[in-house]
């Protein structure tokens, strides 16, 4: 009896700590249906949307957001993953303490520091600002958040799993690829979407390192906000939260199948 | 090449070129002089350090500590139990943590300009309280460090939930359920079962939150009235409109520098 | 998927469209021209211009200043003219090449920042002022309104060191543009016995906030007030009578361009009339250009009547050493 009333507090507890974390988005869809540029509502209207559909520039900074975030994120999933598992394995201290560190540096430097680096290098090779120049940075700013979430799985990890399989009979590559990463499975999702979210997020250092051609979704947005949020703004964003919405609904009947 | 050395090349080398070689840049950065008007001069001085020894910048430093230390604790307290009942939540687990994560989709500008909305004179919160009659005249919800401390809870909240949920994800449901049955209190059982094997994912949270919280300064520009300067203000500022890059650079590493501690604890627990 | 199929998806996806027309790459400020200027110039000169944006003038340098940035044309602020030639970042302009430069007003003819036109073509221009809503409170006169106890939490400052101090300055009578300490001193203190009244440092974000009435008074530029009117008629903006600042950005060529010809070519279409209205239109802005002022319907808050306009002043690039002063100053007057 106790213990479903504590189950119920629990799952009312939580309900509350979402929507505070989804008040926001409820007012800026509303708002993306206001009639009027400012937030004072003035009625119902489907025109921010016309706008934000028209806008060339949002298209190509929302596709241009998606590669970056994706390919990043795949990236540094990757790399961050073999390297937290090769850390467990034995420490690696320069290696985790540079990731660690570039938690640490402000974006602004990260940005004015890795701008330096391109352009110096650059100077020399012919090379130019680019999407690519941008991809480079995510990835060197995600690993250690990949890595920082993927070890904390491990230290909980059993480690006798792992010498279990070898003992019978299994390689280390077989070991770890039959045992421990179907384990770690759902740390690396979770590390993943951290990578895709922090990725799709950036403005700071993406707007430093991009060039010609490389503007992403929160550059425009950026640059739409100078003049007062702009309820296209919040046309974009409400269809982005609804797109992946229902990605993740989908996803998520697909998986229970 | 064994496995392990072959599994650390990608990390090695990405962090050696773009983590790196950077750092080394700034270090040098901070080493030398303001061009005239952003660029970076001979002759090597120490100056830049010295100069933030001043107690305006010293100040500076403690407000943005507390600010973080503050948040971070919020975070913990708040996103503990958010945690706990996603990773118990069975089937259910993925989607409620991509429900935590789906407001981070939106820029982080429009989700700040979202609580300016809920938060102001003429917000929701304000005219509902005001219809309601419980308060005359509209609180001053903004521009204080109440509403700073609220935004950057708000933003750094997941990153907090996402590595405690990992580890929890991981521990034994038999382990709480057995130290009930041995007669142990609920608050028994999470103080000596569940935080300890919670601890890494504590940790890790801990970091994820405090680093980001002591350099932002986009919040406390926007939800703070750009009233009071946080350390990530001052960095912030002598990038941009100050372009004194050296003094930036200089107080950046003091700042990575003091970041650095709560780290370095984290890596002495992953050593054991 | 492994990571080379990444590369390719990646480079597709992004560098579609790969023309053989030739290209100007067009670094501006955010908001600030016509789209379809943009596309206009394209089609009547066979090439494609690739359009880049940014939020300050900083951004815009720390790309450029290497001289690697890929970027042709730029829209430096007038104070940052004069260093960016003086850093070899600027191309001269070729006056043969830009016969409409007779289109500007005359009073951008021979600006101060840079009498002969040699560097950039002045684009858009606007000052600050005081926006205030005119139900509530009287016009403001001078900066001084702006110290005005009726106003406790509900007015703003503009989040700039360089305009606060300044008014702080102008204020007291004093230049606003002053490197003198004893002067900067009195602003400072100024600025703090202000800071009590103050509910925020805040730019363009406090637009909604004067149309939705929270704030009814806020030191702010000509273009934002201007946007502001538009929705909220209540509202007026005040030219002060002490003297304010003027700010205006210029289509400038890069030194390290290969399209000189192409950028000329740009900036004159820029000077054009119907195409001058149209990106002054779109940008809310004031224009520089006589020919397309008559093209535009008369707006006082954007183009204040000469006796005003005299009162205006253009803030030239300070030392490095007063920069740093004014630096430190605002970092104590936040801190505060």
């Amino acid at each position: 009896m106790r213990s479903t009333w504590r189950n119920h507090g629990a799952a009312i507890y939580a309900a509350c700590a979402l929507a505070f974390l989804h008040a926001p988005l409820a007012i800026l869809i509303l708002f993306s249906f206001n009639a009027s540029r400012f937030t004072v509502w003035e009625g119902f209207s489907l025109r921010w949307y016309r706008v934000a559909l028209e806008d060339p520039q949002l298209a190509e900074g929302l596709l241009n957001s998606l590669v970056i975030a994706g390919v990043s994120g795949v990236l540094s999933t990757v790399i961050g993953t073999l390297a937290a598992y090769a850390m467990w394995r034995r420490g690696a201290r320069v290696l985790s303490g540079m990731l660690y560190l570039s938690l640490v540096t402000p974006e602004i430097v990260t940005g004015v520091s890795l701008l330096a680096l391109f352009e110096g290098a650059f100077r020399f090779l012919q090379l130019r600002l680019g999407l690519h120049t941008v991809i480079i940075a995510h990835v060197a700013f995600s690993i250690a958040y990949v890595t920082i979430v993927i070890s904390a799985r491990l230290r909980s990890y059993d480690r006798t799993l792992e010498e279990a399989a070898m003992d019978l009979g299994a390689s280390e590559w077989g070991a770890f690829a039959r045992v421990t990463l179907p384990n770690l499975a759902p740390g690396i999702a979770a590390a993943g979407l951290l990578a895709l979210v922090v990725s799709f997020d950036d403005y700071v250092i993406t707007s430093l390192v991009a060039g010609v051609d490389s503007q992403t979704l929160p550059m425009v947005i950026y640059a739409m906000a100078r003049r007062g949020v702009s309820p296209v703004v919040n046309a974009v964003s409400a269809f982005i939260v609804v797109a992946f919405g229902v990605v993740i609904l989908l996803s998520e009947r697909l998986q229970r199948r | 090449m064994n496995l392990r050395s072959a599994f650390l090349l990608p990390a090695r080398v990405w962090s050696a070129v773009f983590l790196a070689t950077p750092l080394a840049i700034v270090c040098a950065y901070s080493l030398l002089t303001r061009g005239d008007y952003g660029g970076v001069e001979r002759p090597w001085t120490p100056e830049n350090y010295t100069r933030l020894l001043d107690p305006l910048y010293l100040g500076i430093l403690w407000r943005s500590l507390w600010m973080a230390g503050l948040a971070t604790a919020v975070c913990a307290v708040a996103g503990f139990p958010l945690a706990l009942f996603i990773a118990r939540a069975g089937r259910r687990r993925n989607l409620l943590l991509q429900l935590v994560l789906l407001p981070f989709w939106t820029s982080f500008l429009v989700r700040t300009y979202a609580w300016l909305f809920i938060l102001r004179d003429t917000g929701l919160v304000n005219t509902a309280l005001l219809r309601l009659g419980v308060i005359r005249s509209p609180l001053p919800l903004l521009y204080n460090e109440g509403a700073v401390l609220l935004g950057l809870v708000y933003n750094f909240l997941p990153f907090f939930v996402l590595p405690l949920y990992a580890t929890l994800e991981r521990l034994d449901p038999a382990l709480p359920e057995a130290a009930a049955d041995l007669g142990a209190t609920p608050l028994r059982t999470l103080r000596r079962v569940i935080l300890p094997l919670a601890a890494p994912g504590i940790a890790a949270g801990c970091v994820l939150v405090f680093i980001p919280c002591l350099g932002a300064y986009l919040t406390p520009d926007l939800l703070g009235g750009g009233k009071t300067v946080m350390l990530g203000n001052l960095i912030q500022n002598q990038f941009t409109t100050a372009r004194d890059w050296p003094f930036g650079s200089a107080a950046s590493l003091v700042l990575m520098l003091v970041s650095a501690a709560p780290l370095w604890f984290l890596l002495r627990r992953e050593a054991r | 998927m492994n990571r080379r199929h990444f590369f390719l998806a990646a480079g597709t996806a992004a560098g579609c469209a790969r023309d053989a027309r030739p290209r100007l790459n067009v670094y501006n400020w955010s908001a600030y021209i016509d789209p379809a200027m943009v596309a206009r110039f394209e089609r009547e000169h066979g090439v494609r211009i690739r359009y880049g944006t940014y939020e300050s003038n900083e951004e815009m340098l720390a790309k450029v200043i290497t001289g690697n940035s890929g970027w042709d044309v730029v829209f430096p602020t007038h104070s940052r003219l004069g260093p960016m030639a003086r850093h070899e970042l600027l191309t001269p302009l070729d006056h043969g090449r830009l016969p409409s430069l007779g289109n500007l007003s005359a009073r951008f003819q021979k600006p101060g920042w840079d009498p002969e036109l040699r560097w950039g073509v002045p684009y858009l221009w606007n000052a600050t002022g005081i926006a205030y809503n005119r139900r509530q409170i009287p016009e403001p006169r001078g900066w001084d309104a702006l110290w005005s106890p009726a106003l406790r939490g509900r007015l703003t400052m503009l989040d700039d060191p360089e305009d606060v101090i300044g008014i702080c300055l102008l204020k007291q009578g004093l230049a606003f543009d002053s490197t003198n300490r004893a002067e900067l001193a009195r602003a400072k203190a100024e600025a703090i016995r202000q800071k009590t009244l103050l509910r925020a440092y805040m730019n363009a974000e406090v637009r909604d906030q004067l149309v939705a009435g929270d704030v009814l008074a806020a030191q702010l530029w000509s273009t934002t007030a201007a946007q502001a009117i538009h929705s909220a008629p209540q509202l007026g903006f005040a030219y002060p009578a002490e003297g304010f600042p003027l700010y205006c950005d210029n289509a400038a060529i890069l030194r390290e361009s290969r399209r000189t010809e192409l950028a000329h070519a740009f900036l004159e279409f820029l000077l054009e009339p119907v195409a001058a209205a149209a990106n002054a239109r779109v940008a809310e802005s004031a224009t520089t250009n006589q020919a397309a002022r008559a093209l535009l319907p008369d707006d006082p808050v954007l183009y204040p009547d000469d006796g005003i306009y005299a009162r205006g002043l253009w803030p030239p690039a300070l030392p490095a050493e007063a920069q740093r002063y004014r630096d430190r100053l605002w970092t104590e007057i936040k801190s505060a």
